[in-house]
């Protein structure tokens, strides 16, 4: 699958002049950084890309009108240098000048804007994320830099939706059509690397993309290995056969490899994982019940004994990073009384019991033995419920279930609150598998996201968080932080709120 | 011998059609499809109908049993239902190298194994206890250890500690010095149980041919207790030995899938693994058959080998 494009034979006569005229071939050539992946690839076509792993690699070879900052999560501007709206309705976006396709498909235009959203949008492509743009009713592109597109209904986070993430990442047509039926493994982008080599069973390579509109980013190749085992990458990295690992996630191997004095790389707070209490289970029904649940369980105590670094205690469904979010909402700190107090009021003096949905690739984790051991001290008697995990999908998809887990990880709390709040979304067909239909909150999420104020849409999703944790429908137990350890000289590893990183950033230093 | 080929060819192609026939069902029979496994935690509802629609998953089920059947008679394989990708091509990629790391690990075993499990025979059979306790017993505690713990025992001592062999890395052709390493812990890993099981059933059957008349036959008429040993006890002793060859070839096959995946090998365990975790039906049963096939094909051997071992065998 090795291939030469004419701009990479180009390149190369060009080096060879260079070195023909006796001159310095550029010293931060020939960069090359050895990233540790963790299963096989899956394509990357926007229109159908999912899992992380690959979702990272897309973030780095495709863009969005907007695109998020490293460090903070805030929107910034990425193929759009700015927008505009009065109404969330309808927004203008001005594109940016000169920008690049890679392997030699000219230049970027509101063309192509237009014409990857209509491929999400159309049936033929069967995108599972067409249901982002399906307010969209109308593009326009007066001139090739300015953008208008008209929404059915106001959006406020619609700025999400063309960031360079799933469905907002920009194609380009020609490349598309002469991909065929091999798009997942031929992306053509405008970001800052382009797909080089891929063996679906070993190795992704990912080569700088020269022209990119930022310009070149600092390393000129990227080698993915691909390891699935932990225990593996991590003796890889010590051995010095990866320089980064790509999320590590077992604690005992992130406490060996900061002992030995690796750069840990983190993003704290990335997703929370919530308990989904099935309402229509009888004493899942009764709020009370479901705050002695939560008054019940001592996920810092937990999450401190199992893995500090990981995981911590948590109380909100959306995250603090996100501009909308307060901690001004009701908690349910550890008490044992207050909990036997709510499940007496409830009429279940003596407690009760429930099955919890599990997967038998996990087992009864250890954060199950403790949830199991902290309920039966208020006399609540948890039972695993253990299926196979493509069972367990299904099932929780279905809302067969007393009580799930679930982990939403998203930048934009839009995603989050109408997944799990909105009655449209109710299991089976949505992901809100607590039943929750609360028209209160329902209207307060139509109103904050039609809000263009972003003071006054502020103070909607605050009043709706605090709603929403007094009805307490999910339980947020712990959110998770990612890791991606690496030597101390690479630099600029910045895993964002999607848990990807931005390569244009990483340098490797040669000190 | 010709009928006998006939005969296993005609059962050949019986077992295949009804192992793909048992598989193709059972696969179905499993809750949860390709979709739901791609989609995992994010997407439900229309999202994941649209999934399903595109790969192929509404069709009716019988409708995809019998295009399953017509393109497999056909040598058609298909392609991956997430991926795309010709199944053909995957498994000719990893086929080479499950084989390679399996006739390495039968190579390494016997000649380990059969030497040692000789030996221990001739120990016992001499009344020196000591030799035979310590062997047996050795044999006993690797037999019993799990391979993927085996696996990262010898990661940490062999790669780590010692840096003889690297973790990871491709498995490319291009360089057989650098294959070798990359596949001698795999090959280790597996040999280690190989070796105690086959060590063991070497044992027993030569211990038990030495105290035959002929072989008592043989030392009195004055040769050397290792020609004795080697050309008489051993080769007498062979038929379930080389049974025992045939068989760990299988469990080996069995032993690959968890190798493969700690040391990411692109092995045909490997995609096994993964065919199954993405529910992808079309992998999963083309793998199953060419196992199948596999099985039925080292059978075919093993009996091949049994008659010109002991030509008193019929079939």
């Amino acid at each position: 699958m090795f291939k030469l494009n004419r701009r990479q034979f180009g390149s190369l006569l060009g080096a060879t002049a260079l070195v023909g005229a006796g001159q310095p071939v550029l010293a931060q050539d020939g960069k090359t950084l050895t990233i540790r992946f963790y299963d096989d690839p899956a394509g990357y076509d926007p229109a159908n890309i999912f899992r992380i792993e690959n979702e990272n690699l897309a973030f780095n070879i495709f863009s969005g009108l907007t695109t998020y900052d490293s460090q903070t999560g805030e929107i910034i501007p990425d193929l759009a240098t700015s927008w505009e709206t009065t109404d969330n309705k309808t927004w203008t976006f001005n594109l940016r000048k000169g920008v690049q396709w890679q392997e030699g498909y000219g230049e970027f235009t509101a063309e192509d804007v237009i014409y990857s959203y209509s491929r999400i949008l159309d049936p033929e492509t069967a995108s599972p994320y067409a249901g982002e743009f399906a307010g969209l009713v109308a593009m326009e592109a007066p001139d090739p830099y300015t953008l208008i597109i008209e929404l059915d209904s106001p959006n406020g986070s619609f700025l999400h939706s063309v960031a360079n993430y799933h469905q907002g990442q920009i194609v380009k047509k020609e490349a598309i059509e002469a991909a065929g039926d091999q798009v997942r493994w031929q992306p053509v982008g405008t970001g800052p690397y382009y797909m080089d080599f891929i063996d679906v069973n070993s190795q992704i390579i990912l080569k700088r993309h020269d022209d990119y509109y930022q310009g070149p980013a600092p390393i000129e190749t990227l080698v993915f290995n691909i390891i699935k085992d932990e225990a593996t990458a991590t003796i890889a990295l010590r051995n010095g056969e990866v320089d980064l690992v790509m999320r590590s996630n077992r604690e005992e191997n992130l406490q060996t490899l900061m002992a030995e004095g690796f750069k840990m790389n983190t993003v704290d707070n990335y997703a929370v994982a919530v308990k989904v209490f099935n309402t229509e289970f009888e004493p899942f029904a009764d709020a009370r019940v479901r705050k002695a649940i939560a008054h019940a369980i001592d996920y810092d105590t937990i999450t401190q004994a199992l893995s500090p670094s990981l995981q911590q205690g948590y109380h909100s469904l959306l995250m603090p990073w996100m501009p909308v979010y307060t901690p001004d909402v009701a908690r349910y700190p550890y008490d044992v009384e207050a909990a036997k107090a709510l499940l007496a009021q409830a009429g279940y003096p003596d407690g009760f019991s429930f099955k919890h949905l599990g997967t038998s690739a996990q087992g009864v984790t250890e954060l199950q033995q403790f949830e199991i051991d902290f309920l039966s001290k208020v006399g609540v008697a948890m039972e695993m419920d253990l299926v196979d995990t493509p069972t367990f999908n299904q099932r929780r998809n279905a809302g067969e279930f007393e009580m799930a887990t679930r982990l939403l990880p998203a930048i934009n709390p839009d995603m989050i609150l109408a997944n799990y709040l909105h009655p449209d979304n109710k299991v089976p067909g949505g992901l809100n598998g607590a039943r929750y239909d609360n028209p209160e909150v329902t209207d307060l999420m139509a109103a904050a996201k039609a809000e263009p104020d972003p003071e006054k849409a502020k103070a909607l999703y605050v009043q709706l968080q605090q709603i929403v944790m007094d009805d307490l429908p999910y339980l947020p137990t712990y959110a998770n932080n990612v890791f991606w350890p690496g030597k101390q000289s690479v630099i600029g590893v910045q895993p964002n709120y999607l848990a990807q990183v931005n390569f244009w950033e990483v340098d490797v230093t040669t000190s | 011998m010709i009928d006998y080929s006939l005969k296993k060819l005609v059962q050949l192609v019986i077992t295949t059609f009804g192992v793909v026939t048992l598989v193709f069902f059972t696969l179905r029979l499993i809750p949860g499809d390709a979709a739901s496994a791609m989609a995992g935690d994010t997407l439900s509802g229309d999202a994941l109908e649209a999934l399903r629609e595109q790969m192929g998953l509404n069709e009716p089920l019988f409708r995809q049993y019998l295009d399953y059947l017509s393109s497999l008679a056909r040598f058609d394989l298909g392609e991956t239902i997430t991926t795309r990708i010709p199944i053909s091509e995957l498994l000719l990629k990893a086929v080479p190298i499950t084989m390679t790391i399996a006739v390495s690990t039968i190579v390494l075993t016997v000649l380990i194994a059969i030497p040692l499990g000789t030996l221990a025979a001739f120990m016992a059979h001499k009344g020196r206890k000591t030799l035979d306790n310590f062997l047996t017993g050795t044999a006993m505690i690797l037999d019993l250890m799990p391979s993927f713990w085996t696996a990262l025992v010898f990661l940490l001592l062999f790669s780590l500690t010692l840096g003889w062999f690297p973790a990871s890395g491709m498995v490319s052709w291009d360089d057989p010095w650098a294959l070798m390493q990359r596949i001698a812990l795999p090959v280790l890993v597996l040999s280690v149980t190989q070796v105690a099981t086959m060590a063991r059933i070497t044992r027993t059957s030569v211990l038990e041919i030495l105290s035959e008349d002929y072989v008592r036959t043989a030392r009195s008429m004055g040769w050397s207790e290792l020609r004795v040993l080697f050309r008489h006890a051993l080769k007498n002793a062979a038929l379930p030995i080389v049974t025992v060859i045939g068989l760990s070839f299988g469990n080996l096959l069995n032993g690959t899938v968890i190798v493969e995946f700690i040391f990411t090998v692109p092995g045909v365990g490997n995609l096994l693994i993964t065919g199954i975790n993405s529910r992808d039906y079309q992998m999963v049963q083309t793998l199953i058959v060419f196992y199948a096939l596999l099985f039925v094909t080292i059978n075919f051997a093993t009996d091949l080998v049994y008659r010109s071992l002991d030509p008193r065998v019929k079939f």
